[in-house]
């Protein structure tokens, strides 16, 4: 092992007990890293094909912690050890940034290693389509959708608007502001501007005022400033109980039992659906039975108690794919958010 | 409402939630005391213990840490002109000159008395009137919110020292570099040279460590063999005048914070700027703002206090999060299985009373824990200058990197410290530029929601009457210190006698010296 120096002359008196214990504390603090350091690939595949980790798991959340994906990603590390599915421990690394960019750049170098996850939803397509990320969900593999969220169409509890039609008339009449909690050409504006469209209404003409998040957006919306909001169904949970603002329409195929007086947007004839999904994805080059291996973790810790407790509370619905099915369902969503994007004229 | 609040302390005063108010301060303590580790990213890590504690314990703990980190930032930043939190940089204006003028105890304990004061207040106006404030955060929309930073913005030309322009153009380079990165009306990229790390913007406290306490670093070992004279340690003891004189402006300060932290879009940091900047131009002696003038530790400290109080409000009253932090809070009620909004204080009464007495217990024991440990924290002005220097600097790579564990983040770190090194060299304040970056990038982003929302009309920031009142108070309040200032000019050029200018220069670089140390 390397000598380690102390970084204060040592001095007589207190020399040796200080410098001794300011070493320790180096080294203390070098070791882990030198243990994440060797050991590349790895993990042991059997006879039968099946594979198993042999060294702990690294689930990396692009953002800082506190947000969606950190979220997610400390939920099913805390949940994959507390409810024993797996031998090695499992970590979260946040490596926030460039709305995710830097994280899934950091993955990609990590190629074929089984060891490393990351935590996912739909920006791993719309911030490559907006050119600020070099990798995109093609240059990752598929491990398992988890859940998902949806979105709502939120108005006043006074308004007048009563149905999605009424929004959409308002807004070819150039007389509606609505915001979101998300940039333009991100998920909020293209959850609106997809329902705008598939209702016959003029996409590229709405007023889109971009918050920073969606509890700005909704204050705003309380306040008066907006006339229409759009926010996930979860953060508007609370105001909508509370009958202060009132959701015109959510776009889940069918009616969530959470909120039972709100109609989808196909009750109302709108053709269009959006989901706020979330799952896991890893490096690209991995062998079949390692990802599926991770595929039956997953599903695994979806049928836990604690994984259903936890994720309703959160908002969640579950809505597990296996590898496969997630790949294709990234691609179907690529190429829809590529034409809402042409029709508002960001793409 | 007494007998809710005497529930409440029935709530907090059990064994078990006084071991969590105690845990969750003393943990915001340690984390203020260090520069880079936020309540936020603490918070966040806290979440897996307190899953499994009772929500109401698990929201008292948290929000101790909270409200503990703003308490202990102060620390750091009179020590070590370092500041531990974002919202103590302010601190550090009046409070490092005062730490090198030997009156390091004074200083913490005036930021532990006014820190008190400020959340006492807020504690306070959160019971009295918290369902009521609902309906003020809401009435700020972005053409409020523009107003509000525009009147925030024009303390730079308090900030700005002596040199008015040397303080505008400060202000300036801080508004540009609040601009980096993925705008949030277009999503285009500015200014980031196409480097990812750049994407997301500047980090504010990564400029702050880097202008302040890397600055500060530079500026010692150049003035190497002079040796540093770093006063020693005064008592802490406050004499009754000095009370009686920091008494008004932390009450004041207590107040506008509370009221600036209600609101979502406001919090904690800019609260402090406010009430600085506010106290420095009432005050009589407003010019020693910034040499070590005990009201310049008071005003910020009491009202970022206020302010994390008074960020529960919009969080429990609407479902919310007014800031970063309260944000995270969020998201631990949501896993704990509590959805804060309307309806939570019916819901919920006793969790909501139990948090605020909790809060009453906590910000006394904050201030019985740290005025005995500040002669201790206080003895870090002794440390020899070898071992303080490449201290500080591991604080600041320490905070910087455990932010974001970029080591991008960490050469931008080091060109901010060489930037500040260099304005402090040519007498150019820091301050402004600290506060252009705060408030540039939210006053731009109200300005153009504003502009989105009335299509194009510039006239919505006089005609809505809280922006109007806003703007106003904005023009009115850079009237007598623009008057000071071309006078100044007028005077000084017509007493141009080489006599009295010679004289002068000497008084002018003892000043200045003065002036740099602030900044």
């Amino acid at each position: 092992m390397r000598r380690i120096t102390s970084p204060f002359p040592s001095r007589p008196g207190t020399g040796l007990t200080r410098a001794r214990a300011l070493r320790l504390a180096a080294a203390a603090a070098v070791l882990p890293l030198a243990v994440a350091a060797c050991g590349e690939s790895g993990g042991t595949t059997d006879a039968d094909g099946a594979w198993e980790p042999n060294r702990p798991i690294e689930i990396t959340a692009p953002a800082a912690t506190g947000g969606g994906w950190d979220t997610l990603a400390r939920t099913s590390a805390r949940l994959l050890e507390s409810e024993g599915l797996v031998d090695q421990s499992v970590q979260v690394v946040n490596k926030p940034g460039a709305g995710g960019a830097i994280g899934w750049a950091y993955v990609a170098g990590r190629e074929a290693d089984p060891h490393t996850l990351f935590v996912t939803s739909p920006p791993i397509i719309l911030v490559p389509m907006a050119g600020d990320s070099e990798y995109d969900h093609e240059d990752f593999t598929p491990i398992a959708r988890l859940a998902t969220d949806y979105m709502v169409y939120l108005v006043p509890a006074d308004s007048e608007m009563e149905t999605f039609d009424d929004l959409v008339e308002t807004v070819d009449a150039g007389g509606a502001n609505i915001g979101g909690g998300s940039g333009p050409g991100s998920m909020d504006h293209v959850a609106l501007a997809g329902a705008v469209n598939a209702a016959g209404g003029d996409a590229a003409g709405i007023s889109y005022v971009p918050f920073d998040g969606g509890g700005e957006a909704m204050t705003a919306l309380l306040g008066g400033h907006v006339d229409a909001a759009v926010a996930g169904a979860s953060e508007a949970a609370g105001m909508l109980e509370a009958g202060e603002l009132r959701a015109l329409a959510i776009s889940s195929p069918e009616p969530v039992a959470a909120y039972p007086d709100v109609p989808t947007l196909l009750d109302q004839d709108v053709d269009f659906t959006f989901d706020i999904w979330r799952g896991v994805m890893a490096p690209a080059g991995l062998e079949e039975a390692q990802v599926a291996y991770y595929e039956d973790l997953f599903a695994e810790l979806m049928e836990t108690e604690a994984w259903q407790r936890e994720s309703a509370s959160l908002g969640w619905t579950d809505a597990y794919q296996n590898s496969d099915d997630f790949g294709a369902f990234l691609d179907e969503r690529r190429s829809e958010f590529t034409e809402i994007l042409t029709e508002v004229g960001l793409q | 409402m007494l007998d809710q609040l005497v529930q409440g302390f029935a709530v907090a005063v059990t064994p078990q939630n006084l071991l969590f108010v105690l845990i969750g301060v003393l943990a915001g303590t340690v984390i203020g005391i260090l520069p880079g580790l936020g309540p936020m990213s603490a918070i966040a890590l806290m979440i897996p213990i307190a899953y499994g504690m009772d929500p109401t314990s698990a929201i008292i703990m948290l929000a101790g840490v909270y409200y503990g980190a703003i308490f202990g930032g102060s620390t750091s930043s009179i020590l070590l002109n370092a500041p531990g939190v974002a919202g103590t940089v302010a601190t550090s204006f009046d409070g490092y000159p005062m730490a090198r003028q030997g009156k390091a105890g004074k200083a913490l304990a005036i930021a532990a008395l006014s820190s008190f004061t400020g959340g006492t207040i807020g504690v306070v106006g959160l019971m009295m009137i918290a369902p009521s404030l609902a309906s003020f955060a809401v009435s700020f929309g972005p053409t409020e919110y523009f107003a509000l930073m525009v009147l925030g913005l024009t303390a730079v030309v308090s900030l700005a020292g002596r040199d008015l322009v040397k303080g505008l153009v400060s202000a300036v380079v801080g508004v540009m570099v609040a601009l980096v990165g993925i705008d949030s009306q277009t999503a285009i990229t500015r200014f980031t040279f196409d480097l990812p790390e750049l994407f997301e913007g500047v980090e504010f406290l990564i400029v702050a460590l880097g202008v302040f306490a890397l600055a500060e670093v530079l500026v010692m070992l150049n003035r190497r063999g002079r040796g540093g004279a770093r006063g020693g340690v005064t008592s802490l003891r406050l004499s009754g005048r000095e009370l009686a004189r920091i008494t008004p402006p932390t009450l004041r300060s207590g107040v506008l914070g509370f009221f600036t932290g209600v609101l979502p879009g406001a919090g904690a940091t800019v609260a402090s700027f406010l009430s600085y900047s506010t106290e420095k131009r009432i005050a009589k002696d407003g010019a020693t703002f910034g040499r070590g003038n005990p009201k310049g530790v008071a005003a910020p400290e009491s009202a970022n206090n206020a302010a994390a109080v008074g960020s529960f409000v919009p969080l429990m009253t609407l479902g919310v999060p007014g800031s970063g932090t309260t944000a995270i809070l969020l998201g631990a009620l949501l896993v704990l299985g509590v959805q804060p909004g309307p309806l939570m204080l019916t819901d919920n009464p006793d969790m909501f009373w139990g948090l605020v007495a909790s809060m009453y217990i906590g910000s006394a024991v904050l201030l019985v824990l740290n005025l005995p440990l500040i002669p201790v924290f206080a003895k870090v002005l002794k440390t020899p200058k070898a071992v303080l220097i490449p201290l500080v600097v591991v604080f600041c790579v320490v905070g910087v990197y455990g932010l974001s564990f970029s080591v991008f983040d960490l050469g931008l770190l080091t060109a901010f410290g060489v930037v500040g090194f260099l304005m402090r060299q040519n007498d150019f304040p820091a301050a402004p530029m600290i506060l252009g970056l705060i408030l540039g990038g939210l006053m731009e982003k109200s300005m153009r929601q504003a502009l989105q929302i009335s299509g194009g009309d510039w006239s919505v920031f006089v005609t809505e009457p809280i922006s109007a009142a806003l703007v106003a108070l904005a023009v009115l309040s850079m009237v007598p210190s623009l008057v000071r200032a071309v006078r100044e000019r007028v005077a000084g050029r017509s007493a141009a006698g080489v006599a009295a200018a010679s004289a002068g220069r000497g008084a002018e670089e003892d000043s200045d010296r003065a002036e740099s140390l602030r900044s």
